[in-house]
């Protein structure tokens, strides 16, 4: 059992991707254990894809370097293509272009199973269980997919892309497009289904409320993994574990954004509304009436004031704002 | 009262004007989105004047003038003559040569052979396989007694024995034989009558529609090659999920094999039903039905892998669309029925003979009119033609772009 829960599903050393000249990856790294959800964000371009891409083999070995395993084969063997395609599931983005919408639901299952070599009953079998666990009404299963609503649709993907009960699953934007009350629902279902089928997920995607399900996020910025960790834990290396001040201020503009910084504990002041800030700092629980203080004795005018946690969102908001930030100074040293 | 229809009027008035705005802003982008598609702009624009170009270029490009028709001559003159005065017996042919000369000399025949059936008693035989085989179209034979007949002054016989599985030219090869016969006559100073008697060859049974048989055998190519390209021309463009095949442990190959056996499968199902249908229609058949049906299925198969050679190729489906429009008026005008392909110069003939129905309209009518064994040159040609686009679609085919 406890082999098992640290098998390693995804293995990636030094992945350096290259398209002819323009370096699209650089030097990425990082294990993935049985069972887990990863998410994987960035903004677009970061190259979210583009690694998902390397370990699903689709892009050829001339154009990537270092070590990569997915269940243990390598995908630069081209012999190794059929043996971890086997292994793995693949949700598309898009269903338009990934179902065959003429067919049935089950004819779906039919046509995408039977290429691992499952037949048809077994395949039916399990499709209308992972059907039932997807709360996919039973009578469209027999009628053609286009005819489904756009979220029955992303659910029938899912479905297929577990049909063979593979190891990895890996879904490109799950949530994109779907509305916000069904966008929970299909990451519930995604938790659901990891939980129930202890299948190792790969989750890239925009939608930073995502990292609610995943036990381990990875923050990929123009090409580098900036962060890999929990999101409890990236939350928790942020001054004072993330505790966060927000303040509704009379008025707000940079100069007063600027007077709440230069005070010594602050850490960050983050804009997050037309007259709200969120600050996060040293020694949160001494130093927050000193920052009250501080700031009435600079005229800076509180409205209302609460205290939170910061969610993964801020987190990701924060990193990402630093990275910027440490580029713009690089740039100008180089510059000088 | 009045003023509201004015008003109304008005109203209308500028509904149309809007939706007249509308439409125009339309129609700017109907164009903008046609121009991104370079290729579609060039085969609607390019192509349709090309096209003319090209049936123009063939059909002024056609030598005028004579096309001499392909015979044999058999003599079968040259019997004992016995002289009435002096009662000696002599072998006598004096007419079988000139005439075998005018023949030759005659530009509207082309004299192949010449078999003198007394010292080759398969001549006949020889002859018939010729015109079998297409390599010939007319049989002249002169009959015993033909020189006797003439030295006696009576009237001139020479047997015609045409090839009548194409009606189009059965009047065509008899002016010319008959040609030979004037060069003959005015050559010798003979006064007689001459009289052309005979039969032709693969003609139909009574009974049978000859019009029938006729058009039918072009039209069975047509439909079986056309169907199958048809059916196949977006089998691989329109499926997107392949991309998401690709993603199992499924193989191109696999996915281009099923795409071809599944539509082989089809194809031999329409050949049956197409068989069934023109032997209910009384079709006359020469050949054995095994035959006409590996003809029409190697037709058949022919536009099967042209339209999935195509498919593979194309980007988008109208792309497919349209070159497939483009490809097939390509075969048609090449295909012999316009212009007979021995009449068209000599790049324009290899052309014609690497496109498929050049050979599907000959081979099925040599099956049905004359019996033949659907084993021969047309036959071989499909085949070599089909592999190799079969082989084409597959190299294509693996370098497909797909992405999920
Ligand atoms: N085949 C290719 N050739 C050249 N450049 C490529 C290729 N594929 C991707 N890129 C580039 O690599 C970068 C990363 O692309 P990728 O699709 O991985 O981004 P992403 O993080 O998935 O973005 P998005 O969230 O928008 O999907 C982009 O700048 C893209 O232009
Ligand atoms: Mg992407």
């Amino acid at each position: 059992m406890v082999e098992s829960s640290t098998e390693i599903m995804v293995d990636v050393n030094n992945l350096n991707v290259i398209f002819d000249k323009n370096h699209i990856i650089h030097d990425v790294s990082f294990k993935v254990k049985k069972g887990e959800i990863i998410g994987l964000f960035g903004i677009s371009g970061a190259g979210k894809t583009t690694i998902i891409r390397v370990l699903t083999c689709q892009i050829e070995k001339k154009n990537w370097s270092g070590n990569v395993t997915v269940t243990n084969f390598s995908p630069d063997k081209k012999q190794n293509h059929p043996l971890i395609l086997h292994n793995i599931g693949y949700v598309p983005q898009l269903e338009l272009l990934n179902l065959y919408y003429e067919l049935s639901p089950l004819a779906n299952v039919e046509v995408f199973s039977s290429t691992y070599g499952l037949d048809t009953k077994e395949a039916k079998k399990i499709a209308q269980e992972l059907f039932k666990i997807l709360d996919i009404p039973s009578d469209t299963w027999n009628k053609r997919v286009k005819h489904m609503s756009g979220g029955e649709k992303k659910r029938l993907s899912m479905a297929i892309g577990l049909i063979h009960k593979p190891s990895v699953l890996f879904l490109d934007e799950p949530t994109t497009g779907v509305d916000a009350s069904k966008r929970y629902s299909i990451l519930s279902y995604l938790k659901k289904l990891n939980q129930k089928l202890d299948t190792t997920m790969f989750i890239i995607t925009h939608d930073l409320e995502a990292a609610l399900i995943c036990d381990k996020t990875a923050i990929l910025r123009e090409g580098r993994m900036l962060e890999f960790d929990s999101p409890q834990n990236l939350i928790n290396s942020l001054p004072s574990n993330g505790l966060v001040a927000r303040f509704e201020i009379n008025d707000l503009n940079e100069a007063k954004i600027t007077r709440i910084s230069e005070f010594s504990p602050v850490k960050k002041v983050l804009r997050v509304g037309n007259e709200v800030v969120e600050i996060l700092m040293e020694s949160f629980e001494e130093n927050l009436p000193k920052l009250i203080q501080y700031m009435i004795e600079r005229g800076v005018t509180v409205n209302s004031m609460s205290r939170d946690s910061a969610s993964f969102r801020r987190f990701f908001q924060i990193r990402i704002q630093e990275e910027e930030e440490r580029e713009k100074l690089k740039k100008n040293i180089g510059e000088a | 009262m009045r003023k509201n229809v004015r008003s109304d009027k008005k109203i209308n008035m500028v509904k149309f004007q809007r939706s007249l705005f509308r439409i125009i802003r339309q129609m700017k982008k109907e164009f903008l989105l046609l121009l991104t598609d370079k290729f579609n702009m060039l085969l609607a624009i390019v192509v349709p004047p090309l096209v003319i170009f090209l049936f123009g270029f063939m059909m002024n490009s056609i030598p005028e003038g004579i096309h001499p028709v392909d015979c044999v001559v058999i003599s079968y003159d040259s019997n004992v003559y016995i002289d009435e005065g002096t009662f000696n017996e002599s072998l006598r042919d004096d007419f079988t040569l000139p005439y075998v000369n005018a023949a030759n000399k005659s530009e509207y025949l082309n004299l192949i052979h010449f078999y003198n059936a007394t010292e080759e008693i398969y001549a006949m035989e020889s002859a018939r396989m010729m015109l079998l085989a297409s390599d010939i179209k007319v049989i002249i034979s002169l009959p015993v007694g033909f020189s006797e007949f003439i030295t006696l002054g009576l009237p001139g016989l020479i047997d015609c024995i045409p090839d009548a599985s194409d009606i189009k030219t059965i009047q065509d090869n008899l002016n010319a034989v008959f040609d030979s016969v004037k060069t003959f006559v005015n050559d010798n100073n003979l006064t007689p009558q001459f009289q052309l008697t005979g039969y032709e060859e693969f003609t139909i049974p009574e009974g049978y529609s000859f019009r029938f048989n006729y058009n039918i055998t072009l039209t069975l190519s047509f439909i079986v090659f056309g169907v199958s390209m048809v059916l196949t021309i977006l089998v691989v463009v329109q499926e997107k999920p392949v991309a998401r095949l690709l993603l199992t442990p499924a193989k191109r190959s696999e996915i281009l094999i099923s795409k071809y056996l599944t539509y082989t499968l089809i194809l031999i199902i329409q050949v049956i039903l197409l068989i069934i249908s023109t032997l209910v229609c009384r079709l006359y058949l020469a050949g054995s039905i095994l035959d006409l049906f590996i003809a029409l299925f190697t037709i058949g198969f022919t536009g099967l892998s042209m339209g999935i050679f195509i498919s593979t190729q194309s980007k988008t489906k109208t792309e497919a669309n349209q070159l497939f429009f483009a490809v097939f008026i390509v075969i048609l005008l090449l295909s012999g029925i316009f212009i007979p392909i021995d009449a068209m110069p000599i790049y324009l003939q290899v052309i014609a003979y690497i496109l498929p129905l050049s050979h599907g309209d000959p081979m099925i009518r040599g099956i049905v009119t004359k019996g033949k064994s659907v084993f021969g040159f047309d036959f071989f040609a499909l085949l070599i033609l089909s592999i190799i686009l079969v082989l084409i679609s597959f190299i294509i085919f693996k370098r497909r772009k797909y992405e999920v």
